[in-house]
């Protein structure tokens, strides 16, 4: 077997706070869509709205944790209930690694601090809170609460950081590096990437419209999605039923533009191309595919070159308009939402999306749609020109 | 049997001079680079150099970055303007070259790889995260050769607090380790032996260990552990890198390949 063996999923973000509710939102298009008063100081924030997670689990943070961490640590608390096993048993039998793909807790997250230095404050910061600014890594402090003893890695290929976690902890299964793998991605609002985007000119003051031909940008969002994978060996020793399979995985740059994808998209075909033969699949076997869809003029456009070249007449769903934009976490949050829609056999509307654009060539999901097939892609794309593509499986791929 | 192989290497402390470049690029390319970017372009073309690549046409190479903040300069320069200027001045340039991967971009573009690219970010343990990816590229046969690239740029926002807190950052004022460093570092390993191949990784393993993790004052880096690798590697001997930071341990044992 060529794949990984999906033993539990964890999610949260604007739309839900579980697998099973986030999938509830993404059907019924329900998320928590706000201007983020409060959460963010930003001259912006009385008029950029943005995905929120919701405030319960914003305000069970421990004051420890950063923001990402704690959503991280509740997905993946998630995750192990829904594998149905212990950590602490887990990490005592077996070598377990833990990825995550994240970019606001591995560097944008000192702002206050720094401002409260420039501006002459000289009230002293604690040891903590100096080394979790300088020191962080989300992985290894995902790693130490569990006690596990594999691997770790925090990354931060930008919007592609979650696909990536999840491709990689697929390889560290496959190559023996580790009997199971805690990967996904995390991300909070915050006001470095907030600000960015608005100064960027593709951020919208509505909620964002995918692949539509009115689309005028992304709506950031936060939230985690973890990921229990195992090998089959450890999955049939815990006695977890699989709730699917990572199939393939691929990576390519673009070597193009800072912020701009390459319009002919030949990192993202290339990245595509070797998933799809990773996984030993062609086009047509796909279901559907779970598109970056961050909604900006470029994006959607580069993504639509990908895939009239290489997956005509696939499916094409974009979860952004119920998670909005959720950077280092978005494709961790896509891989699980894209396994709930493979098992449950439905796909999902594209929230947002409601008029055709001629220059994408197809017309996204827009209504929930029975799904016969058993696997799925989920691709991104990064600031940097990083393309990750994962191919996912469902719970009966194997029959 | 070898884990992989070493087929190029190079560091550098400080800031890489543009004339330095003179074999590689044009210097007006370089203009408005990012130091991090250009310390880690240098080592970059060094190593792909020694390895036998063409610079201007390399073939399947993939890219694995390891950074500690990643571009300080840009993120640094993007808070100055948020501060000084207001939330509708602040510069959409530095934001862009704020992103952890931005490293990663300069090196696609200047060196032409498309192929497969992932940038990690966790300070000391940077390095070893970076390498176990390029070895994962090369065991999924992504590419045939990775370039794996350190970066660390000198940390202003530690800089700016160190004045408040001298005790805290002493160890890092007094040593080459730590924030106050900038460094980079470059290595092409392969899964099979090539012609310019240099050294045979026997070993390389990295883990989470229940190790105190480090005190405040051992502020980290991303650059130090590949710094220390090159400089074993130069020694031209077999040798055992054992490093074990706070929580973690990282063991890379090597031996001169003979062709």
């Amino acid at each position: 077997m060529n794949s990984a063996v999906i033993a539990g999923t964890g999610c949260l973000c604007a739309c839900g706070n579980s697998a099973e509710t986030c999938f509830e939102g993404a059907l019924t298009s329900s998320a928590r869509f706000a201007l983020p008063l409060g959460r963010v100081e930003s001259a912006y924030a009385a008029s950029y709205p943005v995905f929120l997670a919701a405030d319960e689990i914003v305000n069970a943070r421990p004051q420890d944790e950063s923001l990402s961490l704690h959503y991280f640590l509740t997905a993946a608390g998630e995750a192990f209930f829904n594998a149905g096993v212990f950590p602490a048993e887990l990490a005592a039998k077996k070598r377990v690694g833990v990825i995550v793909g994240t970019s606001v807790d591995a560097s944008f997250h000192c702002f206050d601090l720094y401002k409260s230095r420039r501006i002459g404050k000289t009230s002293p910061a604690s040891e903590q809170e100096l080394a979790h600014y300088f020191a962080s890594s989300t992985a290894l402090a995902v790693s130490r609460r569990y006690g596990f003893n594999g691997p770790f890695q925090t990354v931060v290929t930008a919007c592609a950081s979650g696909t990536d976690a999840v491709g990689l902890a697929r390889s560290w299964i496959l190559s023996g590096l580790c009997d199971a793998v805690l990967c996904g991605g995390t991300d909070e609002i915050n006001l470095i990437p907030y600000d960015g985007f608005i100064r960027l000119m593709i951020a919208a003051k509505e909620r964002c419209r995918p692949f539509d031909k009115t689309r005028c940008g992304i709506n950031i969002g936060e939230g985690a999605g973890a990921l229990l994978l195992m090998n089959e060996e450890t999955a049939r020793e815990f006695s977890v039923r699989p709730k699917g399979y990572v199939l393939g995985y691929a990576n390519a740059c673009d070597a193009y533009h800072p912020t701009a994808p390459d319009p002919e998209a030949k990192g993202l075909i290339k990245a595509i191309s070797f998933a799809l033969k990773d996984a030993g699949l062609a086009p047509q076997e796909l279901a559907f595919i779970n598109a970056h869809g961050t909604a900006s003029q470029a994006n959607d456009a580069a993504e639509a070159a990908a895939f009239n070249t290489l997956l005509k007449g696939v499916p094409v769903w974009g979860s952004k308009g119920v998670t909005g934009h959720t950077l280092g976490a978005a494709g961790a949050v896509e891989a699980v939402l894209t396994i709930c829609a493979l098992n449950k056999k439905i796909l999902p509307p594209t929230t947002g999306f409601s008029q055709p654009d001629d220059t994408i060539g197809f017309s996204p999901s827009t209504k929930t749609l029975p799904l016969a097939k058993k696997a799925a892609l989920s691709d991104s794309l990064a600031f940097g020109g990083c393309n990750a593509a994962v191919i996912l499986g469902a719970e009966d791929y194997y029959g | 049997m070898a884990d992989f192989y070493i087929n190029g290497f190079s560091a550098l402390t400080g800031d890489a001079e543009t004339d330095l470049f003179t074999p590689y690029f044009e210097a007006r390319r370089l203009r408005r680079m990012e130091s991090i970017a250009k310390n880690a372009l240098l080592c970059s073309c060094r190593a792909l150099e020694q390895a036998g690549a063409d610079l201007h046409n390399p073939k399947d190479t993939g890219l694995s970055v390891a950074v500690g903040a990643g571009s300080l300069e840009s993120t640094c320069k993007f808070m100055d303007t948020i501060i000084d200027d207001g939330d509708e001045f602040s510069s959409p340039t530095a934001f862009a070259g704020s992103v952890h991967n931005s490293t990663s971009l300069t090196l696609s573009i200047f060196l032409r790889l498309n192929g497969p690219c992932v940038t990690t970010g966790q300070f000391d343990f940077s390095f070893a995260g970076a390498l176990l990816t390029a070895r994962e590229f090369l065991k999924r046969k992504m590419c045939k050769e990775s370039l794996v690239a350190v970066a660390e740029d000198v940390n202003p926002a530690a800089a700016c607090m160190a004045p408040q807190h001298p005790s805290l950052f002493a160890p890092v004022l007094r040593g080459p380790k730590g924030p106050f460093m900038r460094a980079a570092a470059a290595f092409v390993i392969s899964g099979e032996p090539t012609e310019n191949t240099r050294f045979s990784v026997t070993n390389f393993h990295f883990s989470r260990t229940d190790a105190p993790a480090a005190p405040c004052s051992d502020f980290s880096s991303a650059a130090a552990p590949a710094l220390e690798t090159v400089r074993r590697l130069e020694q031209g001997c077999a040798f055992t890198l054992k490093d074990v930071f706070g929580g973690a341990e990282m063991t890379l044992e090597a031996i001169p390949y003979v062709n």
